[in-house]
């Protein structure tokens, strides 16, 4: 196993250079860069003020050449300034962005996870009965409503309408981190983010539980239907004692991989859903540092993305052979 | 489940807890904007969002400033220089061209940083120096690259020479300021990590250093001149100002009747930014907020709110591209042709049905608020039959299909917008649909902004890239040059692409008159030549000009002194009067719509 593992390793390391060049290669091939949209806001610039800033951008050097040049400085650590707002781009992603993604992501997943396993479980013993099917209803909403849409909606109902009626008495914030900062101490600060995090983190668990519960619904169903359990219901053991000692730690399987895969994506953030609660995390980040040609910041988030998909990866490979003994690595 | 009922029971908890609502009650002002500037208060405006220069209004203090009418009034300056107070000079050589001109100013006594320092000609100094330097990436640094600072009896007096002479300096030749004391280590280390080199990427990265350091959500600028210094700002959430006291232009009755905090709010999504507005969790938008449709939305049954459409200098237009094989083919470069598409559509009814006659018909590429404005310009009301004629005139008959044609080719043209804009992709169904009365097939196909604005597309006309563009152009009425359009600005290979004139139109007599009328300071003078330079265009019109946008924005009720115009461009250029009447603020204008 641990031979195995460090070969993975060491093929991460080719890996990862190749995602480095194919990305850098597509920010610098998109159409379009920071001078352009200044020429274009401005009638005033001559060709020499174009020129000057092209050479001040490092635009005039071919895209290869920089590089090299952003590859040998991300070894020493140093990704560059973030063009957009004037601060080191790590300095950006680890420290404004990232924390605010893990917060709404984070809950949403370990919460999610476990309502959607109980409901999960629940569809399966009860397959077809009225709470099944509102279930499956309910997941199907969840599936097809789009969080533009939905998230929209819920803003509304709380933070206009629900006020309205109730006097004010139910009220939700329309959107933003909040509006008290760690000075005013803190527990006042945090049930003020609390507070902020309620809507944009159901909308985001919403959808979590649905495809969650389906999974675990399916897995359930097939682990139930299986000899093993057959026979432990055969030996008269307790109903109870068959679901959750025999069926559901194999039902499980499946569903701890599919979340230790998730886990890369609890970094990239949920794009949509902070759009519509001016929720400032990673996933705007990387939408308008590529809207804007913020280039560091777009290399900086999509290769920690590429390195946490990649461990998390090799982590799943090498945790699934310690749950299933059928599986070695040799 | 005992857990999840009790998590549960503890959100619904938080949920009664309604959030604390803006307003007047505690004299503070709560602004949403779709938009968070990259940096605040960067003397150099090194990024040129509207968002960037509406918020340092609050931050900002200026020699002078143009009130909502255009008219200049002394802001840190004792008083505004004219040619009758013998502040602004011109010098002309023998032969009556001006060959330099200056303006003098006096700062006041009491004009001081926010850290009690006095504001001195030591600051416009270094503000000039740091402007003109090789190394710094300004976007552009007319009017300035030429001109000088000279001082006068003291550290408040000094006069700038602009030489060659700048043709709007008495209108908007006040050279900026940086606090020089507070900057001045930062400076001179960048200065000497990057002495005698040239601007590259290594150097644009130690201007950043030097930038950050004042201009950042993590180093917020030290001192400021303006009504409000910066407290606080949450990337990506909200920035927050408070009265700086040093400020010295007071408002009428004291500045405690008059907003003590100003907090924006940042809200990427409009329609979140909607919620916002209804939920009375913002007091008014920026001018970076809702769309058109969005505000129009809004005005209906709101009691608490304004909304307001003020007229602004941003001209909707289409281009046409008259250069290339395709261009020459269906006559393109052919003003018969282009005047058969204007007469062929019917602006005045789109105007009406699509913007409730809100945003007016325009007739040529001038700004109707510029004094250089010709308001009896060549007009092209809808006339289909004139527009069947010109087209037969030049050998275009409908054929079978009804789409005209000419020696086996068909009049068929691609019409490209920004996607994703909405009243652009409205007004292109409408106008494919009556050119297609008159037999021009118009094929729709619109491109994202960045590739659309990009370098490969509008400035990529001799290449065919595109037959007709509609985008906007954004204009000062008070720095009109007629620019747009001169044949040095066609973009190619040569100039670096860097013109703006995308339809490719030359035309030798509009071309001499926009130079004439570049060094003439007579504006009687002027004002003929440009009379003469929007005849030439409206006779040849290179761009089918559409309508002038407004600007909508939103205020709660109450809230004085907030408002502006398309000289003003932000609600926020009178920052130190703004204020909740409620608390007793004065109101010493009001919205023009």
């Amino acid at each position: 196993m641990a031979t195995y593992a460090l070969r993975r390793v060491l093929q991460m390391i080719p890996l990862l250079l190749l995602i480095s060049l194919v990305i850098f290669g597509l920010t610098a091939l998109q159409p379009g860069d920071p001078v352009d949209q200044l020429i274009f806001g401005n009638p005033r610039i001559t060709p020499e003020d174009v020129a000057r800033l092209r050479e001040a951008y490092g635009l005039n050097i071919p895209w290869p050449q920089r590089y090299v040049s952003w590859l040998l400085r991300a070894f020493q650590g140093q990704f560059g300034y973030s063009r957009d707002f004037g601060i080191p781009a790590t300095q950006f992603i680890f420290t404004q962005r990232l924390p605010n993604t893990l917060l709404l992501t984070i809950p949403a997943l370990v919460i999610s996870t476990l309502i959607a396993v109980p409901l999960g479980i629940y569809s399966a013993i009860r397959q077809y009965s009225v709470m099944d099917n509102i279930l499956t209803f309910l997941s199907f909403v969840a599936f097809s409503a789009p969080v533009f849409w939905i998230g929209v909606m819920a803003l509304y109902l709380f933070a206009v309408y629900l006020p309205q009626v109730t006097g004010g008495a139910i009220a939700l914030p329309p959107g933003g981190l909040g509006n008290l900062s760690p000075d005013d101490g803190f527990w006042p600060y945090w049930l003020d983010r609390l507070k902020y995090l309620i809507l944009p983190l159901s909308i985001l668990m919403f959808r979590e539980i649905a495809a969650t519960s389906r999974f675990m619904r399916a897995s359930f169903l097939e682990v139930i239907g299986q000899d093993f359990v057959r026979t432990a219901r055969a030996k008269g053991l307790p109903n109870r004692s068959v679901i959750f000692k025999h069926a559901l730690r194999n039902a499980l399987i499946p569903i701890v991989t599919i979340l230790g895969l998730s886990i890369p994506g609890l970094f990239g953030g949920a794009v949509l859903t902070e759009t519509v609660f001016s929720w400032p995390g990673m996933g705007r980040a990387l939408l308008d540092s590529l809207v804007s040609k913020d280039f560091n910041v777009v290399m900086l988030c999509l290769m920690l993305l590429a390195i946490l998909t990649v461990v998390f990866q090799l982590l799943a490979d090498l945790a699934y052979a310690l749950v299933d003994p059928r599986i070695r690595y040799s | 489940m005992k857990k999840i009922l009790a998590l549960s029971a503890l959100l619904l908890g938080a949920a009664a807890v309604g959030p604390a609502l803006a307003g007047p009650a505690n004299n503070s002002l709560i602004v949403g904007t779709s938009q968070e500037p990259p940096n605040i208060y960067d003397p150099w405006v090194t990024n040129n969002l509207a968002i960037t220069s509406e918020i340092n209004n609050w931050m900002g203090a200026g020699l002078t400033g143009l009130d909502n009418d255009g008219k200049l009034y002394a802001d840190m300056a004792t008083t505004v220089p004219s040619v009758a107070n013998g502040g602004y000079k011109i010098v002309k050589d023998a032969k009556g061209k001006v060959i330099r001109n200056s303006l003098t100013y006096t700062i006041r006594p009491d004009a001081k940083w926010s850290d009690g320092s006095q504001i001195t000609v030591a600051d416009f100094e270094f503000w000039l120096m740091v402007q003109n330097d090789d190394r710094v990436p300004v976007p552009d640094r007319y009017p300035y690259e030429n001109a000088k600072i000279t001082r006068g009896a003291n550290n408040k007096t000094f006069t700038i020479t602009f030489d060659p002479p700048y043709l709007f300096a008495e209108q908007a030749g006040a050279p900026g300021l940086a606090p020089s004391v507070s900057m001045k280590a930062a400076w001179t280390a960048f200065d000497t990590a990057t002495k005698g080199q040239k601007p590259s990427d290594t150097v644009n990265e130690q201007w950043i250093k030097f930038l950050n350091q004042f201009t950042t959500s993590n180093n917020l600028p030290k001192v400021v001149a303006g009504p409000f210094k910066p407290t606080a700002w949450r990337p990506g959430n909200s920035l927050t100002m408070s009265r700086n006291t040093n400020y010295w232009r007071k408002p009428s009755g004291g500045e405690s009747k008059y907003v003590q905090t100003v907090t924006y709010r940042f809200i990427p999504n409009t329609n979140t930014l909607k919620v916002n507005v209804l939920s009375g969790q913002v007091d008014a938008l920026a001018t970076v907020g809702l769309s058109f449709d969005q505000a129009i939305d809004l005005q209906r049954g709101q009691r608490k709110f304004t909304t307001s459409f003020v007229p602004g200098s941003v001209w909707e237009h289409i281009d046409i591209n008259t250069r290339g094989q395709k261009a020459k083919d269906l006559e393109l470069d052919n003003p018969n042709i282009r005047q058969a598409l204007l007469y062929s559509i019917d602006r005045a009814s789109l105007v009406k049905a699509l913007f409730q006659g809100k945003q007016p018909v325009s007739n040529v590429f001038i700004n109707p608020l510029a004094t250089v404005y010709k308001k009896d310009v060549q007009a092209y009301a809808f006339d289909a039959a004139k527009a069947k004629a010109l087209f037969a005139a030049a050998g275009w008959t409908p054929g079978s299909d009804g789409i005209l044609q000419k020696g086996g080719k068909k009049f068929s043209l691609n019409f490209g917008t920004t996607a994703g804009n909405s009243v652009r992709e409205r007004v292109q169904q409408i106008l494919q649909a009556q050119w297609k009365a008159v037999g021009v097939q118009v094929n729709i196909q619109n491109y994202p902004a960045s590739v659309f604005f990009g370098a490969d597309f509008l400035s990529k006309g001799a290449e065919g890239k595109w037959d007709l563009a509609m985008y906007a152009w954004i204009s000062n009425p008070i720095f009109e040059e007629g620019d747009l359009f001169k044949g040095s600005g066609v973009p190619t290979t040569e100039n670096g692409y860097s013109g703006q004139n995308n339809s490719g139109w030359i035309n030798a007599d509009y071309d001499k008159l926009q130079l004439q009328a570049r060094t003439e300071f007579d504006p009687a003078a002027r004002n003929k030549l440009f009379d003469q330079m929007q005849s030439i265009w409206a006779k040849n019109v290179p761009s089918l000009p559409l309508y002038y946008r407004v600007n909508p924005y939103i205020q709660a009720n109450g809230l004085a002194n907030y408002d502006f115009s398309a000289y003003t461009l932000y609600p926020t250029w009178d920052a130190y009067r703004v204020g909740w009447t409620s608390k007793g603020a004065v109101s010493a204008h009001k919205q023009k719509e």
